[in-house]
């Protein structure tokens, strides 16, 4: 980006800093065996999450992708301890530094939030309170975790709506969210988000409203954020050109599992379930012709059996045959590397394939 | 997405004429007394027109007036001047009952499911409420029968089939979705009363690219079907390219250029087109990590307070010493070197050939990759 770093942005900020050295090779994030239910009187429950397991480190930013409704926003929000209260069963583990999140009393919890762990959510709207103006806003986050004064906080919170890339920042503080454009409205929720430099930080869709020239400037300054100050990113979208220039190691979802998990450069040159098979080859292309008619994966994310009896992919799925029909397929490592998939017909490998990398 | 077949006889008829439409926000200061201190001038002179089962693609800048375009042409915002045509009727002399008659013919998908969907109505009933206000279309009630609560139930059901959703969320409440499952439920209410015009505002971008494709090949049937005409507004490049027959890219309140959608991906000719074109992520770990971007320097111009000249000169690579700064170019056609198609750029033709480059190499950045 331009000149101006992260670390001339720190200001008002650092001082009252005081979070453990990040190491690079601990992970910061453990999520281990998920899972998550809503359930509702007089209705099926829903598995929304079914046993979802991935861990970040400091520095590095993990992405998950996948179909629309298999648990992405859902594992996110209980990382963030923002499930709804009522009618929600969770279980499994969610580690940060070593603690579970998911028995951490209330208060503790809130006290990390906004200080080591933040999340920008996906509905921008619904996520800013449209009462408050959006500069109060930044700087009631500024205030609540960092003894700086108003002044102070006002500076930086004019500041952090600057580098997202908000024109005219010194006005827009006083603005409230229905004033602003959709794009706007995100990097708000953005700058809000880096305002406590997390250690940490959940993006779930941060940049759908934005139009690709400020989406590559906002994308850069997360990677500064990550490079810089190590923070671990979890990264959702479904932006597949977002993924591959940005996340380290991408977990495919599909129905509330993760079906495919590997390093970035591995999942692009070689997919192996047949989910991110069908993924890849519906994407709208650019080196296609214009009038080539988009390929979906047959059938619609309607026709699902439970992982407890088959591949939940199976009725969708070109390769299906008796072998998928079994239950509680496990995700196993494919080859050497950290592939893994959850597939019994993976799609072949190229082994012509020279650039592996 | 069709080649219009009234585009053969002549000059093609038009569902949409948009000429010099601008909508400007006050800006108000004060607490006691309010007072008007200027205007966000969020789309400062827009002239468009969309052929009837067309589709118009509008990218831009975040920012730059999308969205409030798409809401002055269905009058949910005033605009400050200007006109808007739909099928030959002036929008704004409509009195009450007439515009009644005109909105169910033009519908929104909005940007935001969460915050336009009603969070205390059941699918149900937000699927069919177009229904009880509007009653079904000539074309359902030969479907339905007549209008009931039963047969607007049916409709609804069919709409829910159509986006790729469950029976069972019929009874469910907005906030119990995922987001690209809401964007489904914003699209089926747009689309329950078989409108002639569909104003997209992001209808894709909350969905996984395979639901996608399906949403877009959905909506592409229902234009042949039903020859509906769209103005779709999108950030995802790819998405605009496939479904546009016309693409208009905006910056500022303006548009900056206007082409064929083959034309403008073949050869982007206004600078800010050319930048957008050169930030498309493109979904190849090997791509991403070798291009070359151009970056937009400087801080984005307020459109309370919009630049001199050309809109775009305080960020342009191209920017030359004269003109771009004290003369506000024109959007219009440049028959010697692009027939049918408009831009807004003194330098198109010179930057076309090559004649005039990007002025500061450093512009040119290759993104520092993780
Ligand atoms: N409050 C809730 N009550 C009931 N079901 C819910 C609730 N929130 C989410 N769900 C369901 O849980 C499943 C997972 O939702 P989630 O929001 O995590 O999906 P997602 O992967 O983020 O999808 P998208 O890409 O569309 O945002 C969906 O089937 C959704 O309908
Ligand atoms: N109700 C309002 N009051 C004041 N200003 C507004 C209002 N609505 C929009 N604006 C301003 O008008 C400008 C254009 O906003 P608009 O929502 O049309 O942008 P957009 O092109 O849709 O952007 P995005 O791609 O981010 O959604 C912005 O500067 C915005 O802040
Ligand atoms: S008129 Fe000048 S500043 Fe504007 S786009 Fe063209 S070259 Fe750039
Ligand atoms: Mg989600
Ligand atoms: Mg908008």
């Amino acid at each position: 980006m331009s000149d101006q770093t992260i670390a001339a942005g720190e200001r008002a900020v650092t001082r009252s800093r005081t979070r453990p050295e990040a190491n690079r090779d601990e992970n910061l994030l453990e999520v281990e065996d998920l899972s998550v239910s809503f359930v509702r009187r007089g209705a099926q429950p829903v598995r929304a999450v079914d046993g979802v397991s991935f861990v970040v480190r400091p520095g590095q930013i993990v992405g998950i992708v996948g179909e629309s409704g298999s648990g992405k926003s859902v594992t996110s929000l209980a990382v963030m301890g923002l499930l709804p209260q009522r009618g929600v069963v969770a279980s499994g583990q969610i580690r940060y530094r070593g603690q579970d999140l998911l028995t951490l009393g209330a208060k503790k919890l809130s006290d990390l939030r906004g200080r080591e762990i933040a999340m920008v959510f996906q509905d921008p709207m619904s996520s800013l309170n449209p009462v408050i103006p959006i500069g109060t806003q930044v700087t009631e986050v500024l205030l609540r975790h960092f003894d700086v004064s108003r002044g102070e906080a006002r500076a930086e919170a004019e500041h952090l709506l600057r580098r997202v890339g908000i024109p005219d920042p010194g006005r827009r503080l006083k603005e409230y969210p229905h004033q602003l454009s959709g794009g706007m409205r995100q990097r708000a929720l953005i700058a809000i988000a880096l305002a406590c430099k997390p250690a940490l930080l959940i993006c779930d869709e941060p940049t759908t409203a934005l139009d690709v020239t400020i989406q590559a400037q906002v994308l850069e300054l997360l990677k500064e954020l990550v490079n810089d100050l190590d923070t671990a990113m979890v990264m959702i979208t479904h932006d597949l050109g977002v993924v591959a220039g940005l996340c380290d190691f991408v977990n495919v979802m599909y129905a509330g599992r993760v079906v495919e998990s590997a390093p970035r450069h591995e999942l692009f040159a070689h997919p192996r379930h047949r989910y991110t098979e069908g993924l890849l080859a519906s994407m709208p292309r650019l080196d296609h012709p214009r009038t080539e008619p988009l390929r979906p994966i047959r059938g619609t994310p309607r026709d699902i059996v439970s992982w407890t009896k088959a591949c939940a992919f199976a009725p969708r799925c070109d390769h299906a045959d008796e072998a998928c029909m079994s239950p509680d397929l496990e995700l196993v490592l494919d080859g050497p590397g950290e592939h893994r998939m959850r597939c019994v017909h993976p799609a072949p490998l190229a082994s012509d394939v020279a650039d592996d990398d | 997405m069709t080649e219009g077949a009234d585009k053969v006889a002549g000059e093609p008829a038009k569902l949409l004429e948009v000429t010099g439409l601008e909508v400007h926000f006050p800006i108000r200061r004060g607490v006691v007394i309010d007072r008007t201190v200027g205007h966000v001038r969020a789309v400062d002179g827009v002239d468009l027109s969309v052929g009837r089962g067309q589709t118009f693609g509008l990218v831009g800048e975040s920012g730059c007036g999308k969205s409030t375009l798409g809401r002055a042409i269905l009058r949910l915002e005033q605009p400050t001047a200007g006109r808007v045509v739909f099928d030959g009727q002036d929008v704004a002399s409509l009195k009450a009952e007439p515009l009644r008659r005109l909105r169910r013919r033009m519908q929104m998908v909005f940007q935001d499911p969460l915050s336009s969907l009603n969070p205390r109505q059941s699918v149900e009933s937000l699927l069919t409420e177009p229904l009880r206000v509007h009653g079904l279309s000539a074309e359902d009630l030969q479907t339905y029968g007549k209008d009931s609560a039963r047969a607007h139930a049916a409709k609804a059901a069919a709409m829910l089939e159509v986006v790729g959703l469950p029976g069972s969320s019929m009874s469910r409440y907005p906030h119990e979705f995922s987001g690209g499952q809401r964007q489904r439920v914003g699209i089926a209410r747009a689309i329950v009363l078989n409108p002639d015009l569909v104003i997209a505002d992001e209808p894709v971008s909350a969905l996984d690219v395979s639901v996608q494709a399906q949403v877009i090949n959905l909506l592409e049937d229902l234009q042949k079907l039903l020859g509906l005409t769209y103005l779709v507004i999108a950030h995802d490049l790819a998405v605009v390219r496939h479904i546009s027959d016309t693409v208009g890219v905006m910056y500022l309140g303006r548009l900056a250029e206007v082409a064929s959608s083959d034309d403008l991906y073949e050869r982007p000719l206004h600078p800010y087109t050319i930048a957008l074109m050169s930030a498309i992520p493109i979904p190849d770990p090997e791509i991403e990590d070798a291009r070359e971007r151009i970056l937009l320097p400087g801080d984005l111009p307020s459109p309370a307070n919009p630049p001199s000249g050309c809109r775009f000169h305080t960020r342009c690579p191209f920017r030359q010493p004269t003109r771009c700064h004290d003369e506000e170019p024109e959007l219009r056609e440049i028959p010697d070197l692009a027939a049918g198609r408009q831009v807004a750029c003194h330098w198109a033709s010179e930057i076309a050939s090559g004649a005039v480059g990007v002025a500061e190499p450093e512009l040119l950045v290759e993104p520092t990759s993780s």
